[in-house]
C-alpha cells in the first residue's frame, strides 16, 4: 500500500507510526505505573486508616472496660445500699463521657438483699438534661434473659455484648460491657452483673468523620458480623456480612467476613453492593470487642485522578503528534526535493536529450553525489554516443566498399550457367560461397579453340580483403599465363614464380587446374597443393584423382609441378572443391573430412551438375546445423556427357 | 340490590346452620360476607418474622376480610404470655405450641385446639465439632444450653430416650453464648437460629446438628387456639379464622417473594432486626413444615393423632401433665379445618 505513495509521505507515516507506538507505550506505562503506585499507596493508607480507626475505638473500649472493672470491685467488696449504688453509677456516668449508662443487676438470689432494685443510670435522650435513674427490675424488663446479664454469668468473665437496641433500658442502640460480680470474690456466690453501656452514636459519628473521598465509606461490624454502622442505614443491626453475601450471591464476601471475624487485617477488591462499583476495601480488627473496622473506596474515584493525568498526557501527545506530522512532512519534503528535481531531469535524459543539464545540488550528501554521478554518466554517455556515431559511419563506409568488392569479386568468376550452350556434350556447374562478404576462393573455366576446356579451382591463404585481392591477382595472372603456356604444369610453375616474387605479405594460393580434351575425354591436370578432386565414374564409384607433385603456389620461386592424366568416359563427372567442403564444422567443431564428402557425393552422384552442387551445399548446411561457416566453400562439377563428336586427338604426356 | 339480597342470604345461612345444630346465639351473625365485619384478634408467638407469613399474607390479601373478619394481629415476644393473654381476654385467638397448650390445659385452662399449622418439629441441637461434639453420645456431661418453659420437655425427653445426660443451662433468646463458646451445644430452631449461625459466619460443616424430627420426636408446633367459650359463642368466626390462615399459608407457599415482601413490611414496622435472606430461609423452612413432602406424612392443617399421643406421652413423662387427654376433647380441628 505504502509503495504507491511518495517517499516523503511514506517516511512521514512510518515515523509517525513509530513515534505513536512509543508515545502510546510511554503513556500506557505511565498509567499502569501510576495506578500501581496509587494502589500501593492506597493499600498502605487504607490499612493504616483502618487500623488507626480501630485503635481509636479500642482506646475508648479499653477505657470503658477499666471503668467497668473498677466498678465491679466496689460490689465485690461489700453489699451496697440501692441509694449508694445509684450515686456510684451516677458518678461513673458523669465522670466518663464514653459511658452512656451504667447498671448493677443483682442475681435473683440477691434481689431481695438489694431491695428488689436493679439500679440503672443513663444519659438523657436530649443532651444537657439530668441523668435518668431507673430500676431494671421493674416494668417487666426481665433483665435475667438479656445477653448483658446471662453472658457474663454463664461465661464467668467480663464480656462485651453484641450491639442491641435497649428497649425499656437506655432506649438507644448500644453495646454493653458486662462484668460478673461475686460476693467477696467467691465464684460460687454470683452477686450480679455490673454494666457500662456505650452508645453507638459516637461510633457512627466517628466513622462518618473519616475522610474517604466522595463515594467512599466506612463501616463497623460486630463480633458476629452484624453491621453496627454503615452507609446504608437499613443494614445496621439487620444485616450481617454473611446475610449480604447470601442475598447478593457473592461467596467471596462470606470468605472476607470470616477473615474479619478471625481478627485479620486485610485489603482487597470487590464490587460494592452499595454503589455497585468496583471498589477497594480494607479492614482491621478492634481486639477488645472483636469488632472490625472496614473501609470501602470506589476504584473509579481514585483512579480518576490517574486517568485524568493520563488523558492530559494523551492529549499533549496528540498535539505533539500533529506538530511532529508537520515537522516530519517538512523534513521529508526538503530531503526529497532534489530527488524530485533529479527525477524530472532523468526523465528528460531518458528521452535521449543528453544535452539537458542536471540540477545543481549543493552539499555532500547522497543525493548530491547521486546527482553528480548522474551528470558524469550523462556526459560520458554523450561522448560515447558521439564516438559510436563516428564509428558507425566508418563501418558503414567500409561495409559499402566491401559490398562493392564482393560484386567485383563475384564478377571475376563466371556465373552464367550453362556456360556453353552450344556444347551439349558437357555439363558444368560451379558455386562460390564466401564465409564473409568477400573471400579468397575462386574458380574459373574457359574453352579453347581446339575443343579444350580449362577448369581452375583455387584457395588463397587467409580471408577477407587481402585474400580477395590476392585471388584477383592470381586469377588475372593465371589467365594471362595460360594463354602463353596452354599447359597446366607449366602455367602453375610460371604463376608460382610471378606470385612468389616480391610477395611481401607472404600469401599463397593452392590451385588445381585441368585441361580436358572434350572429343576424347582425356584430362590433363596439375595440382599446386590443393585438395585432389574426385571423379565419379560411370559405374558410380568415386575415386580421388591420382596425386601429382606440386607445392603451394606463391610460396617459393622455381618450383616444379608434375602433370597427371585421367580419361573421362561419357557420363563421368569431375568434382572440384576447396577445403571449405572437407573442413566444414558442425557445432561440436568436428570436421566433415573426405570420407563424409565421398558419402555425400554418392547420394547425389546421379543428379545433374547443378542439382549435385545444390545437394552438396544442402548436406553441408545440415551438417553445420547452424554452426557459423568458417571457410569459403567452392565447388565445381563437370560432367562429360559424350565423346567422339569431335576429332579425337591423342595428347602425349608431357613432363 | 345489596339490600335486597342480604336479608335473604342471612335467612338462608341461618337455616343451614340451624340444621347443623349450631349455637342459636351465633346463628344470626354467621353470614359469609356479613354486613358488619366481625372483629377478632390473633396473637402470634413472637415478634414479626416469616414464622407468621401465612397470617400476614391472609391479612394483606384480604383472606380474613372476605370471610367477614376484621382481624388484628398481635405480636408476641419475650414479654408476652399467650396463654395468660388468652385467658384474660387480651386476645381471642392465639398461636400456641402443642406442648404449651397441653400443659396449660392440664392446669385446667379451658383452651381449645382449632387447627394445626406446623406439623413437623423444627427443634434441633447444634454442637461445635471443634469442641468434640461429633455424635449424640458426645453431649454426655457437656455444657448444653436449652430453652426453658414448654420448649424444654421435648429436649429432656429426647436426651432421656437417647441416653445422654448433658449439663443443661437455660438458654435465652440469643445464640451469643454458643458463639462465644460458653457452651458446647445449644438448642436451635431449624428455621431460625440454625440459619442465624450461618449468618454469623459459622459454616455448616463446623457444626454437628441433631434434628429432633429425625429421632422420632415429632412435637407438632404452631397451632391455632381459643378459649372453649369463644368457640361456643362464635364457631363460624373460629372456622373462618382457621380457613383464612391456611389460605394465607397456601398463598405464601405459591408466592414466596410476595409473601417475603409482606413479612419484611411487618418486620420494618415492628423495628425488628432482621434481613431478607434470613426471612427467606425461615419462610422456606416453615412451608416445608406445614406442607408435607409426602402426602402420607401428615394432613395439612390437622394435628396428627399419633404425633399428638407421642407429645402427650412426652409431657406426661416430664410431669407436665398427669392424665391422658383425648384429642377429641382438646381439639375441634375436624370441625374447623374441614368446615365447608
Amino acid at each position: 500500500m505504502l509503495r504507491n505513495v511518495t517517499i516523503g509521505w511514506r517516511m512521514t507515516v512510518l515515523i509517525l507510526v513509530g513515534a505513536g507506538c512509543i508515545l502510546g507505550a510511554i503513556i500506557g506505562y505511565g498509567y499502569i505505573t501510576a495506578r500501581r503506585l496509587l494502589e500501593q499507596e492506597l493499600r498502605d493508607k487504607a490499612c493504616y486508616l483502618a487500623e488507626a480507626t480501630a485503635n481509636r475505638i479500642e482506646t475508648v473500649q479499653r477505657a470503658v472496660e477499666k471503668v467497668g472493672q473498677g466498678l465491679s470491685l466496689q460490689f465485690d467488696r461489700e453489699m451496697l445500699a440501692p441509694a449508694d449504688i445509684y450515686a456510684l453509677l451516677e458518678s461513673v456516668v458523669l465522670q466518663n463521657t464514653e459511658v452512656f449508662g451504667s447498671a448493677f443487676a443483682p442475681s435473683p438470689a440477691f434481689l431481695e438483699a438489694y431491695g428488689r432494685e436493679a439500679p440503672y443510670v443513663c444519659r438523657p435522650q436530649q443532651p444537657g438534661g439530668p441523668l435518668i435513674r431507673l430500676s431494671l427490675a421493674a416494668n417487666n424488663y426481665q433483665y435475667e434473659t438479656k445477653d448483658w446479664y446471662t453472658l457474663p454469668r454463664d461465661l464467668g468473665r467480663a464480656t462485651w455484648t453484641e450491639p442491641y437496641y435497649d428497649e425499656g433500658g437506655g432506649s438507644v442502640l448500644m453495646v454493653t460491657y458486662a462484668v460478673p460480680c461475686y460476693l467477696r470474690g467467691r465464684t460460687n456466690s454470683f452477686l450480679g452483673v455490673v454494666t457500662c453501656d456505650v452508645s453507638l452514636f459516637w461510633l457512627t459519628d466517628l466513622m462518618a468523620s473519616l475522610d474517604l473521598g466522595k463515594r467512599g465509606y466506612a463501616f463497623l461490624i460486630s463480633a458476629n458480623g452484624t453491621y453496627m454502622t454503615h452507609r446504608r442505614k437499613d443494614f445496621i443491626m439487620n444485616e450481617t456480612v454473611f446475610s449480604v453475601a447470601e442475598e447478593s450471591g457473592v461467596p467471596a464476601l462470606r470468605e472476607i467476613g470470616r477473615r474479619m471475624l478471625r481478627g485479620e487485617t486485610g485489603f482487597g477488591e470487590l464490587i460494592s453492593f452499595v454503589t455497585g462499583e468496583a471498589s477497594w476495601f480494607a479492614f482491621a480488627p478492634v481486639p477488645s470487642t472483636r469488632w472490625t473496622v472496614g473501609l470501602v473506596f470506589p476504584k473509579k474515584e481514585l483512579l480518576d485522578k490517574v486517568f485524568s493525568l493520563s488523558r492530559t498526557l494523551a492529549l499533549l501527545g496528540i498535539l505533539g503528534f500533529i506538530l511532529l506530522l508537520g515537522v516530519a512532512l517538512a523534513i521529508a519534503r526538503s530531503i526529497t526535493r532534489p530527488l524530485r528535481q533529479l527525477e524530472a531531469a532523468t526523465k528528460t535524459l531518458s528521452t535521449g536529450n543528453l544535452d539537458a543539464p542536471l540540477p545543481p545540488i549543493e552539499g555532500e550528501d547522497e543525493v548530491a553525489r547521486l546527482s553528480r554521478s548522474f551528470d558524469a554518466m550523462r556526459r560520458s554517455l554523450k561522448a560515447h554516443v558521439e564516438q559510436l556515431r563516428a564509428t558507425t559511419a566508418a563501418k558503414e563506409r567500409i561495409e559499402s566498399e566491401i559490398h562493392i568488392a564482393r560484386s567485383i569479386q563475384m564478377s571475376l568468376v563466371p556465373r552464367t550457367f550453362p556456360p556453353f550452350p552450344d556444347h551439349d556434350e558437357l555439363e558444368l556447374f560451379a558455386l562460390l560461397d564466401p564465409a564473409r562478404d568477400i573471400g579468397g576462393d575462386f574458380y574459373d573455366f574457359f574453352m579453347e579453340k581446339d575443343d579444350h576446356l580449362c577448369l581452375v579451382v583455387g584457395d588463397v591463404s587467409g580471408k577477407g580483403v587481402p585474400a580477395a585481392l590476392f585471388m584477383a591477382v592470381t586469377r588475372t595472372f593465371f589467365r594471362t599465363l595460360w594463354n602463353a603456356e596452354r599447359d597446366p604444369a607449366a602455367t602453375l610453375a610460371r604463376l608460382n614464380n610471378e606470385l612468389a616474387r616480391d610477395n611481401e605479405p607472404s600469401m599463397f594460393v593452392t590451385l588445381f587446374c585441368a585441361r580436358i580434351h572434350l572429343p576424347t575425354g582425356r584430362c590433363q591436370y596439375a595440382n599446386g597443393g590443393h585438395n585432389p578432386p574426385f571423379v565419379i565414374r560411370a559405374d558410380g564409384s568415386i575415386e580421388r584423382l591420382p596425386k601429382v607433385k606440386g607445392t603451394l603456389v606463391g610460396g617459393l620461386e622455381d618450383m616444379q609441378f608434375e602433370e597427371g592424366f585421367v580419361d573421362l568416359k561419357p557420363g563421368e563427372t569431375l568434382f572440384l572443391y576447396t577445403d571449405g567442403v572437407t573442413e566444414a564444422m558442425n557445432p561440436d567443431e568436428v570436421l566433415t573430412g573426405e570420407n563424409w564428402t565421398i558419402d555425400e557425393l554418392k547420394k547425389v552422384r546421379t543428379r545433374d551438375c547443378e542439382s549435385l552442387i545444390g545437394g552438396m551445399r544442402e548436406a553441408l548446411k545440415s551438417y553445420a546445423a547452424g554452426a557459423e561457416q568458417s571457410d569459403d566453400i567452392t565447388m565445381l562439377a563437370f560432367r562429360l556427357k559424350s565423346v567422339g563428336n569431335h576429332e579425337f586427338t591423342r595428347i602425349n604426356t608431357k613432363q | 340490590m345489596t339490600r335486597l339480597v342480604q336479608p335473604l342470604r342471612s335467612v338462608f345461612l341461618a337455616g343451614a346452620l340451624w340444621s347443623l345444630g349450631g349455637s342459636l346465639a351465633v346463628g344470626a351473625a354467621e353470614p359469609a360476607v356479613p354486613s358488619k365485619p366481625e372483629s377478632a384478634t390473633l396473637m402470634l408467638l413472637w415478634t414479626p418474622q416469616s414464622q407468621f407469613a401465612g397470617y400476614y399474607v391472609a391479612l394483606e390479601k384480604g383472606f380474613f376480610r372476605k370471610r367477614g373478619l376484621e382481624v388484628t394481629l398481635l405480636r408476641g415476644g419475650p414479654d408476652r404470655d399467650q396463654v395468660q393473654d388468652l385467658k384474660e381476654g387480651r386476645t381471642e385467638f392465639t398461636l400456641l405450641w402443642l406442648p404449651t397448650a397441653l400443659s396449660a390445659r392440664a392446669q385446667g385452662e379451658p383452651i381449645l385446639h382449632l387447627g394445626q399449622v406446623v406439623n413437623r418439629s423444627n427443634l434441633a441441637i447444634v454442637g461445635w465439632k471443634d469442641r468434640g461434639v461429633q455424635s449424640l453420645k458426645d453431649l454426655d456431661g457437656r455444657r448444653v444450653s436449652i430453652w426453658g418453659g414448654s420448649f424444654r420437655p421435648a429436649f429432656t425427653t429426647f436426651f432421656r430416650a437417647q441416653g445422654v445426660k448433658p449439663d443443661i443451662l437455660t438458654q435465652n433468646f440469643s445464640i451469643n453464648l454458643f458463639l462465644l463458646r460458653g457452651v458446647d451445644a445449644c438448642s436451635v430452631m431449624r428455621y431460625n437460629e440454625y440459619h442465624m449461625l450461618y449468618q454469623c459466619g459459622v459454616e455448616r460443616h463446623e457444626l454437628t446438628t441433631f434434628f429432633l424430627s429425625d429421632y422420632d420426636c415429632p412435637l407438632p408446633e404452631d397451632g391455632l387456639y381459643c378459649m372453649e367459650k369463644t368457640f361456643r359463642e362464635r364457631p363460624a368466626v373460629c372456622r373462618a379464622l382457621v380457613e383464612a390462615s391456611m389460605e394465607g399459608w397456601r398463598y405464601a407457599a405459591e408466592h414466596r417473594e410476595e409473601a417475603l415482601d409482606i413479612v419484611m413490611k411487618q418486620v420494618r414496622q415492628g423495628h425488628i432486626p432482621a434481613n431478607r435472606s434470613h426471612m427467606r430461609w425461615m419462610l422456606d423452612t416453615m412451608i416445608d413444615s406445614i406442607f408435607p413432602a409426602r402426602p402420607s406424612d401428615w394432613q395439612v392443617g390437622l394435628l396428627n393423632r399419633e404425633a399428638y399421643q407421642k407429645t402427650v406421652a412426652i409431657l406426661k413423662q416430664a410431669g407436665l401433665i398427669r392424665k391422658e387427654l383425648p384429642l377429641d376433647s382438646f381439639s375441634v380441628q375436624e370441625d374447623c379445618v374441614r368446615a365447608p
